[in-house]
């Protein structure tokens, strides 16, 4: 089901502060995707979250879950959590401590009064999809936070919602944990085919988890887009610099060759991607990720985008080395090959790619 | 429900009057001659209080009883703790028993065992002793200052062991394994590392135990008064007891400097526990320290600590319920059983006075206890759920209570009271209780209350549930055992008020702690056992199901 939003505007008062959590949002959460609202802690993603389920009133805008308008307050519609039917994972699980695990899974079918054999079904069905069968009479003390998270999954989809919505649903896991049910919750999700709204606050787990990636700051949604195109090639510095390791190399865009464009930059003259097709003379900045500075041993005359430097540090870290790269007033920092012969001292020539470049309005 | 700024409202005012109206009127009541002259200034009571000759004495006597409790109480709970969490002592669960079941023994019963034990006329045991070594002089006079600080340091002996159990147990062992290692023995140990890192908690134990004999009446009364050992206590209830010239106006002026005392202590104390935590290192690798082993020393050890339970659990209930059965104190022998009947029990139960104060203490505890639950129910969830500036004054005035001696609140209570209709009715007595011990019921409920994290209700609705459907399957089966326990542990306290009670209690509103006062200064230990062992019953019938309820209640807490 699709969601629409439509200016929606929520602010906070505390000590005589108004805090804009939610800014005139404007967003369409498409059908069947697993779509992640990512950004900074603080920058408004769970009221926004709270505010579609009905936990949160706004202060303004409209909201539409499928073609029902939910929220308005022009229209002054207030649809409650209860008769909105989604389904939802909290941030703290919210496990209900004084039941078993049945009655946690089966509430929200005890709410709808299913018939009780129907319901014995449906529980079975969802806790064999978290693989908790059999867990049916553990008390909800008993269970590790890993499970904790299985159950409140178990119950966020037994009624079978259109939607469902987690909040930080991994954030209270051990980072081993974490990675494991990462890749559950991924395999989960594919095979439902439900609209997942997901928020968190982890780049790792947006980029690998999503379809499409909203990222948030200050109230705001900055940008949109799938999570490649977020991570090589988007359009806004902050959310280049929040996705992933950076360097953000400054100049002034020189000439348009086609998707590309030349680049007079503090290093030298760079081709990158240009998508974003801004026009010759202006100021700008050539984002490059540390991953894409490659060694070479052609020299610089003998090629475009190649530049000689000086290997400032170089750190072993196993997988790789860890490097910083000076090249006159400009330090990039770089991951190098483990194999790689050098030492820290030397000179050295990079490359850059010319598709694995973009340029950012500065 | 109810707009939350006018509840935050509506409660501060109704605790506040209940915990400031008795100190406020206290003060007044010593600013006055008497009832009838209330609001006309005079400093002629404070001058009459403290050019008492006597008054040094009291003073001096208040210190040393204080004082030589909390030594006592504090050093036996250090004991205790020691053994407890550090060696391999064998039948550890007699620790918990300790550390629960004196509650269920009302002070008043405790002290008059022991005055029925020691006493040095026909105390039980000094008589055996006698009997036994052909001694002509008693063999412990309990009548005495250091009568009144064995049975009140044995009185205050959870209370420090449950401030330094804690403590002990939280201790990180590598710092007395680094002493061992640098070759130092386990005394010495323990003398130069384990004492000096434990000095906080000790001194918030002693604290404690010097506020809570200080506002104790039951072992000034019922053992010091008969000896003419007056302490701050018994010397106001000597001021106000003498029926045609009761004197609250000096009653007030000495209340005065206890409630200043107690507000001092109750500062540092808290002081002290805010200071603690930077104090004892907790160690967050949760290892068990090694149990020191006690070899030879195992049961000589457990006969101490199995002594110790003895005397204060099962002696005082066997000694009342042995002197209920007699018609006069007698040593245990052939003749002493064969004269045991039930009639102390068949004439207490006839008894009018001792049947309208067992009525009384049962309404206060049932009718009390619901109200005070209520009212607790609406000051924790503010408490908990609201969290502004309104709502943290209401914490303070709520805990404020805590402080004060339950006497001197219950003197600014009768200046009060004698202005108003409520005056010698039950109903005084139930305000005043419930004033006292709000406490009791706000610290259950109110952690009742943390455990429902608004992610449990908001869940609900999420799941497709109303407000009325969440509040009957999530809201209210998680705050009932708190709110249970807190009942329990109010209707128990209300069942044995003293120290209150006997400043409001009137004819016609007696109750059982009272009624008990009552038969102790008649001599009339016989009946007096009878109905002490009916309020045992009851009492600890009430902790058993509140200590039940409790583990349950902390059973249900989320698991992290
Ligand atoms: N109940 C509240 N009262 C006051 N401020 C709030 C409240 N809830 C959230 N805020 C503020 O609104 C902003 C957004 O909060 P939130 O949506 O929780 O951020 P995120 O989930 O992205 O970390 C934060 O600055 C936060 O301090
Ligand atoms: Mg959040």
């Amino acid at each position: 089901m699709e969601i629409r939003i439509k200016g929606l505007t929520r602010n906070y008062y505390s000590e005589g502060k108004q805090i804009k959590a939610l800014d005139n949002v404007d967003l369409t959460i498409p059908a069947n995707k697993i779509f992640t609202l990512l950004g900074p802690s603080g920058c408004g993603k769970t009221t926004l979250l709270r505010c579609i389920v009905g936990l949160e009133t706004p202060d303004a805008g409209e909201i539409y879950i499928g073609d029902d308008l939910v929220w308005s307050s022009e229209k002054n519609i207030f649809v409650p959590p209860e008769n909105r039917g989604l389904g939802m994972v909290f941030q703290t699980y919210a496990i209900w401590p004084h039941m078993n695990v049945f009655d946690n899974v089966a509430y929200p079918l005890q709410t709808s009064k299913t018939p009780k054999d129907i319901i014995r079904q449906q529980v079975a069905k969802a806790l064999n999809f978290v693989q908790l069968d059999g867990f049916e009479s553990r008390p909800a003390t008993k269970l590790s936070g890993g499970q904790q998270q299985r159950v409140a999954l178990a119950r966020a989809l037994v009624a079978e919602p259109k939607v469902i919505l987690f909040d930080e649903p991994l954030s209270n896991l051990d980072a081993k944990l974490r990675e494991e049910t990462r890749k559950e919750l991924r395999s989960f999700l594919t095979e439902l085919k439900i609209t997942a709204i997901y928020v968190t606050h982890d780049r790792i787990e947006a980029l690998a988890l999503s379809d499409l990636i909203a990222v948030m700051r200050a109230g705001k949604i900055i940008e949109i887009g799938d999570p490649k195109k977020i991570y090589f090639n988007s359009d806004h510095k902050f959310v280049a610099d929040f996705i992933g390791r950076a360097n953000l190399i400054k100049g002034k865009v020189e000439k348009l060759e086609g998707e590309h464009a030349i680049f007079a930059s503090e290093i030298g003259s760079i081709l990158a991607l240009n998508s974003q097709r801004i026009p010759v003379g202006q100021d700008a900045m050539l984002c490059v990720r540390p991953e894409f500075i490659r060694l070479t041993s052609e020299h610089k005359d003998q090629g475009q985008n190649i530049f000689r430097g000086l290997m400032e540090t170089l750190i072993f870290i196993g997988e790789a080395y860890e490097g910083e790269i000076r090249i006159g007033d400009t330090l990039l920092t770089t991951t190098i090959e483990p194999t790689e012969n050098i030492v820290e001292g030397d000179d050295i020539s990079i490359a850059f790619d010319p598709d694995h470049c973009f340029l950012l309005s500065a | 429900m109810f707009k939350k700024p006018t509840l935050t409202t509506t409660l501060i005012i109704i605790v506040g009057f209940l915990t400031l109206c008795p100190v406020i009127m206290l003060l007044l009541g010593s600013f006055s001659q008497d009832f009838v002259s209330f609001g006309q200034f005079t400093t002629v009571k404070y001058v009459e209080a403290y050019t008492d000759p006597d008054f040094a004495d009291i003073l001096w006597n208040t210190v040393i009883f204080t004082g030589g409790s909390a030594l006592v109480a504090t050093l036996l709970a250090l004991f205790l703790a020691y053994v407890n969490t550090r060696t391999d002592l064998p039948f550890k669960f007699i620790f918990k028993v300790i550390a629960i079941v004196p509650m269920m023994i009302p002070h008043i019963l405790f002290s008059v065992s022991w005055v029925l034990l020691l006493n040095p006329s026909n105390g039980t045991l000094n008589r055996l002793f006698m009997d036994l070594f052909g001694l002509t002089d008693a063999l412990f006079d309990i009548y005495t200052l250091p009568g009144m600080i064995l049975v009140e340091g044995l009185l205050d002996l959870p209370i420090a062991y449950l401030i330094i159990a804690p403590a002990m147990s939280a201790f990180d062992v590598s710092l007395e394994e680094s002493s061992k290692v640098c070759g130092a023995s386990n005394l010495r140990t323990l003398m130069r590392v384990t004492l000096p890192v434990l000095r906080p908690a000790i001194l918030a134990s002693a604290i404690l135990v010097i506020v809570r004999s200080l506002a104790s009446f039951a072992v000034p009364s019922v053992i010091g008064m008969p000896g003419r050992i007056y302490v701050l206590s018994t010397h106001i209830y000597r001021n106000i007891a003498t029926g045609f010239a009761a004197d609250f106006g000096k009653a007030a002026a000495i209340g005065m400097s206890a409630l200043a005392a107690s507000i001092t202590l109750i500062y540092v104390y808290r002081y002290l526990t805010s200071e603690s935590g930077k104090f004892v290192t907790i160690s967050s690798r949760g290892f068990k320290p090694t149990l020191i082993k006690l070899k030879n020393a195992k049961y000589p050890m457990f006969l101490i600590v199995g002594f110790l339970s003895f005397i204060l659990i099962l002696l005082p209930v066997l000694v009342l319920f042995y002197t209920s059965m007699l018609p006069y104190s007698m040593v245990p022998s052939a003749k002493a059983f064969s004269m045991m009947s039930w009639d102390n029990w068949i004439e207490v139960l006839k008894d009018p006075i001792s049947l309208l104060s067992l009525k009384n203490s049962l309404f206060l505890g049932v009718v009390g206890a619901t109200i005070g639950t209520t009212l607790s129910i609406f000051v924790s969830y503010v408490i908990v759920k609201v969290r502004s500036t309104a709502s943290g004054i209401l914490e303070s005035l709520s805990f404020l209570s805590f402080s004060f001696p339950g006497i001197v609140i219950g003197v600014g209570f009768m200046w009060f009271f004698v202005r108003t209709p409520i005056y010698g009715t039950l109903t005084a007595l139930l305000i005043g209780y419930i004033a006292t011990y709000l406490p009791y019921g706000i610290r259950p409920i109110s952690s009742a209350f943390v455990q429902i994290h608004s992610h449990l209700e908001e869940s609900s609705r999420v799941c497709g549930a109303g407000p009325f459907y969440t509040m009957r399957r999530i809201v209210i089966p998680l705050l009932i055992p708190g709110i249970v326990s807190g009942w329990i542990l109010m209707a128990s306290m209300f069942l044995r008020e003293l120290t209150l009670s006997v400043v409001l209690s009137r004819p016609g509103t007696e109750v059982l702690a009272v009624q008990i006062l009552h038969f102790a200064e008649d001599g009339l230990w016989g009946p007096l056992s009878a109905l002490g062992i009916i309020m045992i019953f009851i009492s600890s019938a009430l902790v058993i199901l509140a200590a039940v309820l409790g583990s349950k209640l902390t059973k249900m807490e989320v698991v992290k």
